[in-house]
């Protein structure tokens, strides 16, 4: 009955992320393939030993974003694939550039600077 | 009321010489843990007690599984497995005989599952609860009430004092609990972390009153910690909910309990972080408040 | 009875069997060294004295107000029981602890008096001397399950052995007893079953009282 998911102390992020994260995780990394069906709410929680209500929003904010889809009255499920995992590593980019853009604001970076730090991430990638 | 909620309080009013509760107001649905937070001399444990029937209300309604308390209580707590940190089972007989005690009193006692809690909290039924070291008798009382299967049950600070490998074998059976959706737990605790990770809803008392009762991820959405840069020559708009502030130099920071994402524009560049706030730092934030309107 | 209330008499008797069996043997032994001699009679009238009253206090002070202090009331009220039912257990259990022993000491002591050399006379005294370390105890037991604090308890358990000395003096002097305490045959007058009467009314004050007030308590912790 154990999912394997596993909820961090010491991680600053909330939990209900935490959760969403890893399962994201799985699916993209083709562990948990499509149509499989996830633990119950319940199930997860006892197992994670956190509250219903943070499974709860984890499995509704994956439903919200196409990740998982919830058949009323018999359960959740990974949605089909068809450029799901695409979809997921379109959030991840997404995520890396709005913390970029933080840290350079932080440090009082322009535009121009920001992109020319980026220009020359992607020719070091390139080199390799 | 009768919702089938298994505790309902409304308007509960207990007046004593020195404290007074009141307006006491929450519901218990079934399938929930409700965390219950606050002070020492809150009232967190004489809530608890007026639920349980020990004592009688001044004003007010309180229902424990549909029942009227304390009239109904007999009845009511056929379903109820209550553990206190400070109550203690009779100190002259055995673990063992407290098992055939209480299995003889409720007609759901489990005594596989009673066997298997012995064995996973490393107990020994010959033993008299008056050589049960503190953790152990923390752990016998709370086998009692959970190898009734209640429906409900009621911890007084059941982690206090308990190891940290004894308090995660706790956890996990309170929780394997909460795999019935009828059944729910109240726990009052100390110990934050372990309430901001297991509540689905969270109840704040301070002072004999309640000052939220709250599903718990909402709770913690509403609280922020806003870090700002205010260049000399700004001001800061009057923001509503901010219930702390503390500037220093240049930099601000600004506790709110009413954060919505509709603050942001109004704070515009300043805003250099925005930080969410642990439980523990919430319930210090929201005592000291209390402290600073009261004076 | 309900389920619990039985189960919670039951365990009184077996928490306090050691009391129950100590106060028996000590009852006994102490009516067989009567039987030596004057000297023996007056040791062993004064160990069945002690032991009696001794049991009464234990009984009355470790079965109610240690139960408060040493915090087993709130698992006991945690069961599904009202609080009426609760006064009744512990009323009528620490009643059965202390009726137990008393029974066979004061049996013993009849059977003593009845088939030795001890005076018949004495039988009334006696007897009403048994009845009145019962109504004694169950005054106790009234005022343990009513008080709130321990020195009234400490208080409560003083005044009523007082009481005990002062009773066999009074008694003694009673005309139509004290007169026919050593006669060899028991004197069933007036003044015996007036005085037995009143013990007997106290008594059953003493156990109903509980029922009406205690029991009635809304606030128990």
């Amino acid at each position: 009955m154990h999912s394997g998911l596993n909820i961090s102390q010491t991680d600053d992020r909330p939990m209900y992320l935490q959760i969403m994260e890893q399962i994201r995780q799985r699916i993209a990394a083709g562990d948990w393939e499509a149509g499989k069906e996830l633990p119950s709410i319940r199930a997860l929680a006892a197992d994670l030993r956190v509250s219903v209500i943070t499974v709860k929003r984890a499995y509704l904010d994956l439903e919200s974003e196409g990740v998982i889809v919830t058949r009323h009255g018999k359960g959740s499920f990974v949605a089909d694939a068809g450029g799901l995992a695409g979809e997921i590593h379109e959030q991840k980019l997404d995520e890396h550039l709005a913390a970029a853009a933080g840290i350079a604001r932080l440090l009082g970076h322009s535009d121009d600077e920001l992109h020319a730090r980026l220009r020359r991430a992607k020719r070091n990638l390139d080199r390799k | 009321m009768s919702t089938g909620n298994l505790i309902e309080m409304r308007g509960v009013r207990k007046a004593f010489r020195f404290f007074t509760l009141e307006d006491l107001t929450l519901d218990l649905a079934p399938g929930q843990i409700m965390g219950f937070v606050g002070p020492n001399g809150a009232g967190k444990s004489t809530t608890i007690r007026l639920m349980l029937g020990m004592l009688g209300a001044d004003a007010g309604e309180i229902r424990l599984l549909g029942s009227p308390m304390p009239e109904a209580q007999a009845l009511a707590k056929r379903d109820v497995g209550f553990v206190s940190d400070t109550m203690r089972l009779f100190p002259q007989a055995s673990l063992g005989w407290h098992l055939s005690f209480v299995a003889s009193i409720y007609p759901r006692w489990d005594s596989a599952y009673a066997a298997q809690l012995v064995k996973r909290f490393n107990l020994r039924l010959e033993q008299t609860v008056r050589g049960l070291s503190s953790g152990e008798h923390a752990k016998a009382a709370l086998l009692l009430a959970l190898a009734r299967r209640p429906r409900l049950l009621v911890l007084d600070e059941p982690t206090a004092g308990l190891d940290p490998v004894a308090r995660h074998e706790v956890l996990t059976e309170l929780m394997d609990v909460l795999r019935d959706e009828s059944r729910s737990i109240l726990f009052s605790s100390h110990n934050t972390v372990d309430v901001e990770r297991i509540s689905d809803t969270i109840t704040f008392l301070d002072r004999g009153r309640i000052v939220e009762s709250r599903d718990k991820e909402q709770f913690l959405d509403a609280w922020r910690r806003i870090q700002l840069r205010v260049p000399p020559g700004s001001t800061l708009p009057e923001l509503p909910n901010i219930v702390n502030r503390i500037d220093d130099g240049q930099f601000t920071t600004l506790t709110t309990n009413g954060f919505t994402e509709s603050v942001l524009p109004l704070l515009g560049e300043r805003v250099r972080e925005v930080q969410r706030m642990s439980l523990e730092e919430i319930f210090v934030a929201t005592v000291m408040h209390h402290r600073e309107t009261r004076s | 009875m309900s389920l619990v209330t039985r189960k919670l008499i039951a365990k009184e008797l077996f928490v306090n069997r050691w009391f129950i069996a100590g106060g028996m043997f000590s009852g006994i032994v102490s009516v067989l060294i009567a039987t030596l001699g004057r000297a023996g009679f007056n040791v062993g009238a004064l160990m069945w004295m002690t032991t009696i009253i001794a049991m009464g206090v234990m009984l009355a002070i470790y079965g109610v107000m240690n139960e408060r202090k040493e915090q087993s009331l709130q698992f006991v009220l945690g069961l599904p029981l009202s609080i009426a039912e609760y006064v009744r257990a512990k009323l009528v259990g620490l009643l059965l602890c202390y009726l137990i022993p008393w029974a066979v000491s004061s049996v013993a002591a009849i059977v003593l008096i009845v088939t030795t050399g001890v005076p018949d006379g004495l039988l009334p005294y006696t007897v009403l001397l048994c009845v009145f370390l019962l109504t004694n105890f169950a005054l106790v037991l009234c005022g343990v399950l009513h008080a709130k604090t321990e020195s009234v308890v400490a208080g409560a358990v003083v005044v009523t052995n007082m009481f005990v000395s002062l009773y066999m003096f009074v008694i003694a002097s009673v005309p139509g007893l004290g007169d026919h305490m050593q006669d060899p045959v028991p004197a069933w007058n007036r003044a015996v079953f007036t005085i037995l009467a009143i013990e007997l009314c106290m008594l059953a004050v003493a156990l109903v009282l509980p029922l009406l007030v205690a029991a009635r308590r809304r606030d128990f912790l």
